[in-house]
Parts: C-alpha cells; sequence; structure tokens
C-alpha cells in the first residue's frame, strides 16, 4: 500500500541510513549494479588518490589523532576508521581501510603525520570529495527508494535528479536551484554563499582554508566544495610567514559560507523533491 | 578593527546568511530579498537587545 503522495516526508530507517555510508550499497539493493559498481569505485579511486598524496598525513587532521587523550575505546575506534577524519567518514569502507593502512601511533609514525607533504592541500580536498561523493550516492538512493515507496505505479520524473542538484550546488553554490528550474533565487543564493566565502578569504589574507592549520574548522569550510577546491590549488600552499590580524575572523566567515552551503544544497534537494512530491502542510512558497 | 569597520561586515553578512535561510521559503529571487530585508532587521533588533544585556551584565558584574 503506498502511502498518500501529498505525505510530508517520511525517513527511510536506520538500515537505509546506515547502508548510505558503503557507497554503492544503495543502489545494489535497488538493483541498479552499473551505478553501485560506479558509486563505489568512483568514490574509493578518489579516495585513494588523494590518500596516495597525504597517507598518514590525513590522520593529522581527523577528529581523534594517534596522539589524542581520552579513553583507550575511542583510540581503538579510530585506528580502524571509526570518527577519524570528516567528510572522508562518510566513505566508510575506504576510510577504514585508510585507517588500518596508515596509522601509527609510534614516535616513527608520530613524524610522519607531523611533516607536511608536497599537494597536500589538494590531496586532502581529493579524500574529502570522496566522503562528500558518497553522501551524494548515498542521496541518490534515499531519493529513488523515497520514488519506490511512495511514488506510486508509474511515478512522474522529477524536473530534476534531487541528488544531483545537491552535487551541483557543492562545486558551485545555486547550480543547483538553476537545474531544478529556480534560476533567479540559484544565483542569489549562489551570490550570498560567495560573498561570504570571498569576504572571509579576503580579510584572512588567503589563509583562511587550509586543512593543515585549521583542520576542524576545514570540515565546515568544505561544504563549498568549490571553494574549498580553490584554495586548495591556489590559496592553501601559501606560506604563512606571519598571522594575519584578522584571520580568526576570516576562517568564522568562510566556515559560516560553508554552513550557508549545506542550507542551499538541501534546498536544492528538496526544490528536486517537491516536484514529485508537494508539501500539503507547512509554509509553501509564495511567488 | 574600528567598531565601524565591524558593522560594516555584520550587517551585510547578517543579511546574506537570512537570504539563505528565508530562500527555502520562496522561490524567486525577488520575493528572498524582501523577506532577507525583514528578517535582518529583526535579527538586527535581537542583536542590539544581546549586546545591551551583554554590556548589561558586564557593567553589573566586572564594573564601569
Amino acid at each position: 500500500m503506498h502511502r498518500s503522495r501529498n505525505s510530508v516526508a517520511k525517513g527511510l530507517g536506520w538500515g537505509v541510513f546506515l547502508a548510505g555510508f558503503v557507497p554503492g550499497l544503495l543502489q545494489y539493493q535497488l538493483g541498479q549494479k552499473k551505478r553501485a559498481i560506479a558509486a563505489f569505485v568512483g568514490c574509493t579511486a578518489l579516495f585513494f588518490v588523494g590518500w596516495a598524496i597525504v597517507r598518514e598525513r590525513l590522520f593529522y587532521w581527523a577528529l581523534l589523532t594517534p596522539d589524542s587523550g581520552g579513553s583507550e575505546l575511542l583510540r581503538g575506534g579510530a585506528r580502524f576508521g571509526f570518527v577519524t577524519a570528516l567528510p572522508e567518514m562518510l566513505n566508510f569502507p575506504a576510510n577504514v581501510l585508510g585507517a588500518i593502512l596508515a596509522w601509527d601511533d609510534s614516535p616513527t609514525g608520530e613524524r610522519l603525520w607531523r611533516m607536511p607533504r608536497n599537494l597536500e592541500h589538494f590531496g586532502g580536498w581529493l579524500t574529502g570529495a570522496s566522503g562528500m561523493l558518497a553522501a551524494f550516492w548515498s542521496a541518490a538512493g534515499h531519493w529513488a527508494l523515497r520514488l519506490r515507496r511512495d511514488g506510486g505505479e508509474s511515478p512522474a520524473p522529477p524536473v530534476a535528479d534531487p541528488a544531483l542538484c545537491a552535487a551541483l550546488s557543492w562545486l558551485v553554490p545555486g547550480l543547483g536551484h538553476a537545474r531544478a528550474g529556480q534560476r533567479s533565487k540559484g544565483m542569489l543564493l549562489g551570490i550570498a554563499v560567495t560573498a561570504v566565502w570571498l569576504l572571509g578569504l579576503v580579510t584572512s589574507g588567503g589563509h583562511a582554508i587550509d586543512r593543515a592549520n585549521a583542520s576542524v574548522w576545514w570540515m565546515g569550510e568544505n561544504l563549498f566544495g568549490g571553494g574549498s577546491l580553490f584554495a586548495a590549488l591556489v590559496t592553501g600552499p601559501w606560506a604563512m610567514l606571519s598571522e594575519p590580524p584578522n584571520l580568526q575572523l576570516g576562517i568564522v566567515l568562510c566556515t559560516v559560507a560553508g554552513l550557508m552551503n549545506l542550507v542551499v544544497m538541501v534546498d536544492a534537494f528538496t526544490v528536486a523533491e517537491r516536484s514529485v512530491f508537494p508539501l500539503s502542510t507547512g509554509r509553501e512558497a509564495t511567488a | 578593527m574600528s567598531f565601524l569597520l565591524r558593522i560594516a561586515i555584520y550587517v551585510p553578512v547578517l543579511f546574506l546568511i537570512a537570504a539563505v535561510v528565508v530562500g527555502q521559503h520562496h522561490d524567486n529571487a525577488h520575493d528572498t530579498v524582501r523577506a532577507a530585508a525583514t528578517r535582518t532587521m529583526r535579527w538586527l533588533v535581537w542583536s542590539a537587545i544581546l549586546v545591551a544585556v551583554m554590556f548589561a551584565l558586564e557593567v553589573a558584574f566586572i564594573g564601569w
């Protein structure tokens, strides 16, 4: 029995949520074998291309490092890839394998994860992008399952693929809205996110987005993927001879821009989703 | 950083954040900008109240 087309979205359960951490697993369950292979291979390849550059250094940027305090249970979990780096964690199998291969809490290992690498900004962006890509594949799987559950016998196609809209917005804020048919709003949101991001980068002298120096903040900044890619290629490698006077302000602004883009990504997904499942309750679009 | 420069950054950033927040309830730029302007004004009032309360607490517990 299908639920009402107009019902507000309901969750698909913990099983589907957890399966989303393995790229391609939801597509495999849906019988989309080619897409499942593309998701798994794409996410894993992206991770290990980046990992080949940064290797042990990835754990210097993680929430838990080999020299972290805390319980043995947490440290033991981190050694096997549980809650180490974000967003790499979203690509769970690759993150686990990377942790097992590189985790070393000996003094030699500590030297290795403290040692800067050539192209490490770009390598760190690639491993992070693998986690984001896994999240978008997961969103695509959730959307297909939702369509199967609530869409009836022959569901109308959405105006654009919701997961693709979210992914486009990650790279270029507002592009997902343009794809979903809301061009003027997409342009406005894109300008809003980019303006705050640019203000942060300029006030910090270009040093706000630097995974090696502000790794926790980078997790938020990376929610604007196009911006963090630009920083990884252009401003990240700049040497910081002395701390810019407004570095803290710049870091906060770039993180705010990333969090703003998270809202934009979710909204782009929702705009495409509502073309099939319009909300019957709550505040509707007024224009 | 001077107070005026802080305000010059704070107000436009507040407006841009408001545009993203209220944008979820509209589907074109015109309506979003109008709603964002209203929301920014409301947030500015709350910001002023917050600063006043913090200042009052400072005076009460630390002194002038």
